[in-house]
């Protein structure tokens, strides 16, 4: 006989290691239907660990090189005029000085025309850290040594090809001749000057000084380098220190200074900005795949319903079968993380392999444990996320279920510990999106539209489904079949507009986006575009040359406005460095400025606050600031704003505010001074020429040849070479935009063939019973394509319309110019989205189709 | 006087929603004694597997009560349920239901290890080695007759040694000869461990092997019959 049973059941056991090991032993036999969760966390693992760490290759290659990207520990620059005697003394007591002037000219040669070149005038120093590489090998110094009457040069091979110049040749560069002795290579402090779209020139500074390029206010900038020993010399405070000191002993130098450890402050935050932007993108990628997730675990759970309740039926607690499913979940999360991070990490190291020789930055592939940190804490919370509402419910598997078919539904609202876990989950999610971020307001709007993306397309699948069901029952069988695979349970619909919706939003917004940056940056209108910018005019020749434009180029809209450079050194009394600008607007305070002066408000801007000063106006200096710009910098009319222009202070009051239009592409400067604010002070015009008519290229190629032959220390910029250029940078940039979002795609695709294969079986249950009464194969196919087709068609139609919706919305309120609809793109991204649907379910249901139905019938 | 292992007071249970809701079982009240074998018998749908799931701790009832041991069970939340299940209850079904993914040893040692008894898997082993199946401890459910994974499924069942041994036709799924050995060995363990076996079966002969046979029909007790062999300790109401 038994004794009476206690009152209490037994007591708990510690329910983790029973399920590590239940979970274990339920995967050894294979990841089963696990593998498209998987290759999706793989995936946008691999997309956010990748994009860090190509990142940080950059980012310390930068760092590792400053110096010899500097040409020293710090670089001192001033524009239109080198340092003075005074601060050359303090730096040369102090470190090693060495220096380099830039500016831009005019390269002729014989008939072959002229080129824009970008001349770096060095002195016998040069180069103070790396090499340069000429072809011939010669040396630096006899390359540019006066020879034969000539001295000589180094150029990129590009404006030989321009020029056609051999190596030998003669090409004059302002007023001087030059001998190409060398083709130039490689120069190590290339980065240092930014972005260039002229090829360079290296001469020594006498030859610079021969060519009549530099006068009073020329565009040149001057730089001297300070070597100070190296970090293991002077380490970072002692660097720092150095710098105060010598802001502190000359406050009114208007240099601007860089040091080793920041070489480019606007490459790191355009790098941080397009990193961030790019891991973004991933992101989206990981949360799509999150679909794929949802899906693989819910039919997993579905999968193991009979395991599940066997084991409630043994005496396991809900939340041991919970926590089963959690660890599995875990387990397969984590294989998944590590081969996202894996080749997440080896893609640093594939990029220097592949492109190792054409990559223009100093490149370090490296493990980057942050990047990496990131990309597993994304991959497990996605996998978290979208995974806890089907393991929750698990736990209320009816064990009942083994002793009958299921009667009742699962009780579909989740318990109260599992909705809180997937509240923190999600909580977490976001706050890694946003915490992360280096612009935590720009990931707020993306999580916010990813959010809101999910709800709509959840409405849309499910107002889908409702349509499909509502509608009267069509009296073709296909198309009946069609809609009722459309809307009956376990239907292929949310999961289709789900991933795929999500992926074609993002997809559609990015083509839009990239297309509306391509046309902003080509929308010239003819005759109002300037063709030319003519930089360095000399003030004394400033009328011969408008004369001789008009002489030149009859009809031609020519506007010239005087220019110096100048650096704002304070606002408000407050100095510039301790300024915090607005994201926006922080570049108008780093570097030199283009200034000018006008008695009259200049085209294309328009005064919105505030009065323009009158024609004869004599009194203190006076300022009108761009309204965007000051917004930025928090300046307001009756603000001070203090400049530094060829080494003298002056500071202004602001007068007024005016909103410019700078998409005419014309002259417009940020500050316009008084003309009494620049008496007597020496200045160089700045000239534009716009063409209206016909056979404008052939026109602007004329004009070009005839000023740089009869002026030749003007610089003619062609407008159309730097659209070229920028055209090629945006087009760069929209490649790497569209890697990032082809994985996102690539997911949508992955979490689209796992729900097809998920509801394959049903399907094949589908098709023996209908090939029993008497269904075609034909007949069959139809259906199931009607079926995509229509899936398919309603998904473009939203991605088409949010996906415009998002990139409306970033080009107005992000880029702040106007947003132009195009058919094209989005026709080809509904077309694609048409084509996977169909093309994939086509491709699964090819085998349902040719299924023996005896075979199945047999099968319990 | 014997005591009571499992008692009902009364116990309706419906299934399903709204027109498809379903009432299986109309006020049922039984008692079986400790010790007792009882058989379950009826036409399909009559409730019998309900009823099993019911005194199982399986299925809750609408209305009524469920006593095992002394214990109010139907008022017990899920997980009170499943431990109470795992340490007192033994359950066979007709389809095995082995988990796939694991060994006969580990299908064995689960309820074990979920329990935190130590050395569960020796015990399995013994468990199984009783039942004739020293050679298929690594087995997986696919590589076993289906005579050898009832035996398995039997193995667990008696593996946390029980009280109350409750089967759902057990030999439905077994051929003839081979149910009959399966029938022995539930018997046998039942004699040896002096547990309560409840048995759900269409098979007459079978529930005549038990103490008493109760008969249902349409979610009602229809009658019972006690065996002659063994005086019935306790009398359906």
């Amino acid at each position: 006989m038994n004794a009476p049973l206690p009152q209490q059941p037994a007591a708990k056991a510690p329910l983790l290691p029973v399920s590590l090991r239940l979970a274990w032993r339920d995967l050894r036999g294979g990841l089963g239907g696990y593998w498209i969760f998987l290759l999706c966390i793989a995936l946008g693992v691999a997309a956010i660990a990748g994009v860090g760490s190509v990142a940080g290759g950059l980012r310390d290659g930068l760092a590792r090189e400053g110096r010899t990207i500097l040409g020293g520990d710090a670089a001192f620059s001033t524009v239109s005029q080198p340092l003075g005697d005074a601060q050359r003394s303090y730096l040369a007591a102090r470190g090693r000085l060495s220096s380099v002037v830039g500016t831009r000219a005019m390269a002729r040669h014989g008939d072959s025309g002229s080129a824009l070149v970008d001349i770096k005038a060095v002195d016998e120093r040069y180069p103070t850290a790396g090499k340069v590489l000429l072809e011939p090998p010669l040396q630096l110094a006899r390359a540019l040594a006066a020879q034969d009457g000539a001295f000589g040069i180094a150029a990129e091979d590009t404006i030989a090809t321009r020029l056609d110049l051999k190596v030998g040749d003669r090409v004059t560069i302002g007023t001087a001749d030059f001998a190409l002795r060398a083709i130039l290579r490689s120069e190590p402090d290339k980065l240092a000057g930014g972005l260039s779209f002229a090829p360079r020139v290296l001469m020594s500074q006498a030859a610079l000084q021969s060519s009549g390029l530099i006068q009073p206010g020329s565009l040149a900038r001057w730089t001297a380098r300070v070597d100070l020993g190296g970090a293991t010399v002077a380490g970072d405070d002692a660097l720092a220190r150095f710098v105060a000191d010598a802001k502190a002993a000359f406050p009114e130098a208007g240099w601007e200074i860089k040091t080793r450890n920041s070489v480019s402050p606007e490459f790191d935050r355009n790098l941080g900005r397009f990193t961030q932007f790019l891991t973004l993108v991933g992101l989206t990628a990981l949360v799509v795949g999150g679909v794929g997730v949802a899906n693989a675990v819910q039919a997993a759970m579905e999968r193991k319903r009979a395991s599940l309740a066997i084991l409630k039926a043994v005496g396991a607690p809900g939340r041991a079968v919970f926590a089963m499913g959690l660890v599995q979940v875990l387990l397969v999360a984590a294989l998944g993380v590590a081969a996202g991070l894996v080749t997440g990490a080896t893609l640093p190291f594939i990029a220097v392999a592949t492109f190792g020789t054409v990559i223009p930055f100093p490149f370090v592939p490296s493990i980057y444990p942050g990047a990496l940190g990131l990309g597993a804490v994304y991959g497990f919370l996605t996998a978290l996320v979208f995974s806890l509402g089907a393991l929750g419910r698990a736990h209320d598997v009816p064990v009942s279920a083994l002793f009958r078919d299921q009667v009742e539904p699962d009780p579909s609202k989740l318990r109260l510990p599992y909705r809180i876990a997937l509240a923190i989950a999600i909580a977490a999610l976001i706050g890694a999106a946003v915490g992360f971020s280096s612009d935590h307001r720009l990931a707020a709007y993306y999580v916010l539209a990813t959010l809101a993306a999910f709800m709509l397309l959840r409405l849309v699948a499910y107002g889908f489904a409702a349509l499909a069901r509502a509608l009267p029952h069509p009296r073709n069988v296909e198309l009946r079949l069609a809609l009722a695979n459309i809307h009956r349970p376990g239907a292929l619909t949310p999961a289709v507009v789900l991933s795929l919706g999500l992926g074609l939003t993002l997809l559609v917004a990015l083509t839009l986006i990239d297309d509306n940056i391509h046309r902003q940056v080509n929308q010239g209108k003819p005759g109002v575009t300037p063709s030319f910018f003519f930089v360095d005019i000399p003030n004394r020749e400033a009328a011969a040359f408008d004369g001789f434009i008009k002489s030149h180029a009859p009809g031609a809209l020519v506007e010239q406005v005087p220019m110096m450079r100048g650096r704002i050194t304070a606002l408000n009394g407050v100095p510039a460095d301790r300024i915090k600008a607005k994201e926006g607007s922080a570049w108008v305070l780093e570097g030199d400025r283009g200034i000018t002066y006008s008695a009259v408000p200049p085209s294309g801007s328009k005064v919105v606050s505030g009065d323009w000063w009158p024609a004869d106006y004599h009194d203190a200096p006076l300022v009108s600031f761009d309204r965007d710009m000051a917004d930025g910098l928090g300046l307001a009319v009756g603000d001070t704003v203090s400049v530094n222009v060829l080494g003298r202070s002056l500071t202004a009051r602001i007068a007024s505010l005016r909103k410019i239009d700078w998409q005419t592409l014309g002259i417009n400067f940020v500050m316009v001074f008084s003309p009494n604010s620049f008496v007597g002070a020496p200045h160089m015009v700045l000239a534009t020429a716009a063409f209206p008519g016909q056979d404008v290229p052939a026109r602007e190629a004329a004009l070009a040849k005839d000023v740089a032959a009869s002026f030749p220390t003007i610089t003619t910029v062609r407008v159309k070479d730097v659209l070229d250029a920028v055209n090629a940078l945006v087009g760069k940039l929209a490649l790497a935009t569209r890697g990032a979002s082809a994985v996102t795609i690539v997911a949508s695709v992955l979490v689209l063939a796992g729900a097809l294969a998920a509801g394959r079986r049903a399907r094949i249950y589908d098709a023996v019973v209908l090939k029993v009464l008497g269904a075609t194969r034909r007949r069959l196919l139809l259906a199931f394509l009607l079926e995509y087709g229509m899936l398919g068609l309603a998904t473009a139609v939203f991605g088409v319309a949010a996906g415009s919706a998002a990139a409306s919305a970033v080009v107005e309120h992000v880029m702040h110019f106007d947003f132009t609809f195009s058919w094209l793109p989005a026709l080809e991204a509904a077309a694609a989205s048409l084509a996977v649907t169909v093309g994939l379910g086509l491709v699964g249901t090819w085998r349902i189709l040719g299924q023996r139905a005896a075979h199945y019938l047999r099968q319990p | 006087m014997q005591q009571t292992a499992i008692s009902l007071d009364d116990v309706h249970v419906s299934l399903g929603r709204g027109a498809a809701r379903v009432h299986i079982l109309k006020g049922i009240s039984l008692a079986i004694a400790a010790g007792e074998a009882v058989g379950l018998t009826g036409p399909s749908g009559s409730g019998k597997s309900t009823l099993l799931a019911v005194l199982a701790g399986l299925e809750r009832p609408q209305r009524g009560s469920v006593r095992v041991g002394g214990m109010r069970i139907d008022d017990l939340d899920e997980d009170a349920l499943a431990r109470f299940r795992g340490a007192r209850i033994g359950i066979v079904f007709q389809s095995f239901h082995l988990i796939p993914t694991m060994t006969a040893r580990e299908n064995v040692a689960v309820p074990l290890e979920l329990a935190g008894t130590p050395g569960a898997f020796d015990r399995a082993s013994a468990e199984l080695r009783q039942m004739g199946l020293g050679d298929r401890l690594d087995h997986y459910p696919a590589q076993l007759s289906g005579g050898e994974q009832q035996r398995v499924a039997l193995a667990r069942a008696l593996a946390p040694d029980p009280a109350i041994l409750v089967a759902d036709e057990p030999t439905g799924n077994l051929d003839e000869e081979t149910g009959q050995s399966i029938m022995d060995l539930i018997f046998d363990a039942r004699r040896q461990r002096g547990a309560t076996l409840v048995l759900v079966t269409h098979d007459p002969s079978l529930a005549g092997r038990c103490d008493r046979t109760i008969r249902l029909r349409s979610g009602l007790i229809e009658g019972e019959e006690a065996e002659t062999r063994r005086p019935a300790a306790a009398a359906a109401r």
